[in-house]
């Protein structure tokens, strides 16, 4: 162990890692949209996730529940949307806005999740836009001693998750969407519904397979210049 | 695009990973179950006092998923640690960090395994002194506090330095919404004298006692309140022995203020068995230094 100060080299480590966790943050937000069901005093508030340019976005079921859907693209723009597909059990919904050449998520996995990693939560907590939480992975999988047995999939994360947080992604240390902010059991302690959980959902619900749609929209944008 | 936070991440990951084998699942109460933390390669197991509510019935889930029976070896309420011993287990040993290296602002992990998997937290250590300057009493030796969450399940699950090397075992039992971590100084005096004695050997004075109020200029003089009044003096104890009488107020033990009959519990540790200390006494209006050589509680 050492005794002296911090070196330069030490800072800047620290430094580093700051505008890694900023730049994952700026990069998550470009496809952060806020969410609005119902109208007047019934009016429910969340975070939804752009999953593909032309439109599509990813919430929970319990976001759009009190009806008429619209959606707050990042650049302020208020929009109409149109409910493709929503499964109270999963507490999954699936969005569709005119508009393209959205900015999506990226997908990851989370079938390789490990306890440890690195995860970040978006969304509007209690109203403020685009807040961040950061922490880790406390397990994967289908058995948490506090829930329930059910049987289904989550991701349990211990951060600052909170109401408005819901439907926003949970990204890993690379930016990727791992899963869909969706409840909390305690003040440091969130749950997510698996990325893998979510491409199953889209592909039985809407025939779409997001994961080579998705490739193709991106070496299609990557091949433009 | 984010190679040290990704490199942060496997390395989180990596260390929970690591420390898995020597992480076991305490079936041992009626509600959820709790973690444990391999000893030895004997099959000597420690995990927190509280979540072993029952002497028999133990049940340890093994890293690789079988369950065995665990036998209570013993239990130190004041540590909040219990060892329990399986047999014909091949069991990891984690490696324990150097207690004194430890700074407050380090990353720690907190790893449990309440189900099947592990699981983990992340945080950073708090506070870090010896118990005696944090005024917690006798029983430990260092002061570990922690901001980890402690995950459902995760009492007697042990808490990892950076280096992927265990510090301690982590309970919420000893003080109320902080996590505090029993650091391996502690639990190796303890399993050591339970695995010896099945028990922990406290000392003993023979005094049935109660905090009163000091008079005001003893109270000045000493900086203190309160003192130990002595209502009972067991016959033949080491406390008549010594020349203790009813009536006797102890204001010091060793030169340490005693102030309530628990800090007078707290101050008998083990150790003294057999040893004289020194008692200040208030007799008379006047004070006076006894000696009593401590005895061990049955």
């Amino acid at each position: 162990m050492r005794d002296q100060p911090l070196t330069l080299e030490d800072t800047n480590l620290l430094v580093q890692l700051d505008d890694q966790m900023a730049a994952v943050n700026a990069r998550a937000r470009q496809s952060l949209v806020q969410i609005t069901s119902g109208s007047g005093w019934h009016k429910g508030a969340g975070a939804g996730t752009i999953w593909h340019p032309d439109g599509l976005i990813v919430t929970n079921a319990h976001v759009i529940a009190r009806g008429r859907v619209q959606v707050t693209l990042p650049d302020g723009q208020v929009l109409p949307a149109r409910v493709l597909a929503a499964d109270e059990n999963l507490d999954l919904a699936a969005l569709q806005v005119e508009a393209s050449d959205l900015p999506p998520i990226n997908l990851g996995h989370s079938k390789t999740l490990r306890p440890g990693q690195w995860v970040t939560a978006v969304g509007h907590p209690w109203g403020v836009l685009g807040a961040s939480t950061s922490g880790i992975v406390i397990g994967a999988g289908r058995e948490f001693p506090e829930l329930v047995a059910q049987g289904r999939e989550w991701i349990a994360v211990s951060l600052h998750m909170r109401p408005g947080h819901s439907g926003g992604p949970l990204l890993d240390a690379e930016g990727n969407v791992v899963g869909i902010n969706t409840m909390i059991t305690g003040p440091d302690v969130g749950f997510a519904i698996p990325v893998d959980v979510i491409k199953s959902f889209l592909k039985t619900a809407l025939g779409r397979d997001e994961d080579s749609a998705h490739e193709s929209a991106r070496t299609h944008r990557d091949s433009l210049i | 695009m984010s190679e040290i936070l990704k490199s942060l991440s496997d390395a989180l990951a990596a260390n929970t990973e690591a420390v898995s084998p020597s992480v076991v699942r305490m079936e041992t109460r009626r509600r959820m179950p709790a973690t444990g933390v391999v000893w030895n390669s004997d099959g000597v197991i420690v995990t927190s006092n509280h979540v072993v509510e029952r002497d028999d019935n133990l049940r340890v889930g093994l890293p690789d998923g079988s369950t065995v029976e665990g036998k209570l070896v013993g239990r130190d309420p004041s540590t909040d640690l219990a060892v329990l011993k399986v047999e014909n287990a091949s069991l990891s040993v984690p490696h324990w960090a150097d207690v004194s290296e430890i700074k407050v602002g380090h990353l720690v992990l907190a790893v449990g395994r309440p189900g099947k998997q592990v699981m983990a937290t992340l945080g950073v250590v708090s506070a870090f002194d010896t118990a005696e300057k944090m005024r917690i009493g006798g029983a430990l030796d260092y002061y570990l506090q922690t901001d980890v969450v402690m995950y459902p399940g995760f009492s007697g699950g042990p808490l990892m330095n950076a280096g992927g090397h265990v510090l301690g075992i982590n309970t919420s039992a000893l003080l109320d919404g902080v996590s505090l971590t029993i650091t391996a100084t502690t639990i190796k005096r303890v399993v050591e004298t339970l695995l010896k004695h099945g028990k922990m050997r406290r000392g003993f004075l023979g005094v049935g006692a109660q905090g009163v109020k000091l008079p005001a200029v003893l109270a000045e003089a000493l900086k203190q309140e309160v003192g130990l009044l002595i209502m009972v003096v067991e016959p033949g104890s080491p406390a008549e022995k010594g020349g203790l009488f009813m009536g006797d107020t102890i204001v010091q033990i060793d030169g340490r203020a005693l102030r309530s009959p628990d800090e007078l519990v707290n101050a008998l540790t083990g150790d003294l068995i057999g040893r004289t200390v020194t008692l200040r006494v208030l007799r008379g209006g006047q004070l006076q230094n006894i000696e009593v050589v401590v005895g061990e509680r049955g």
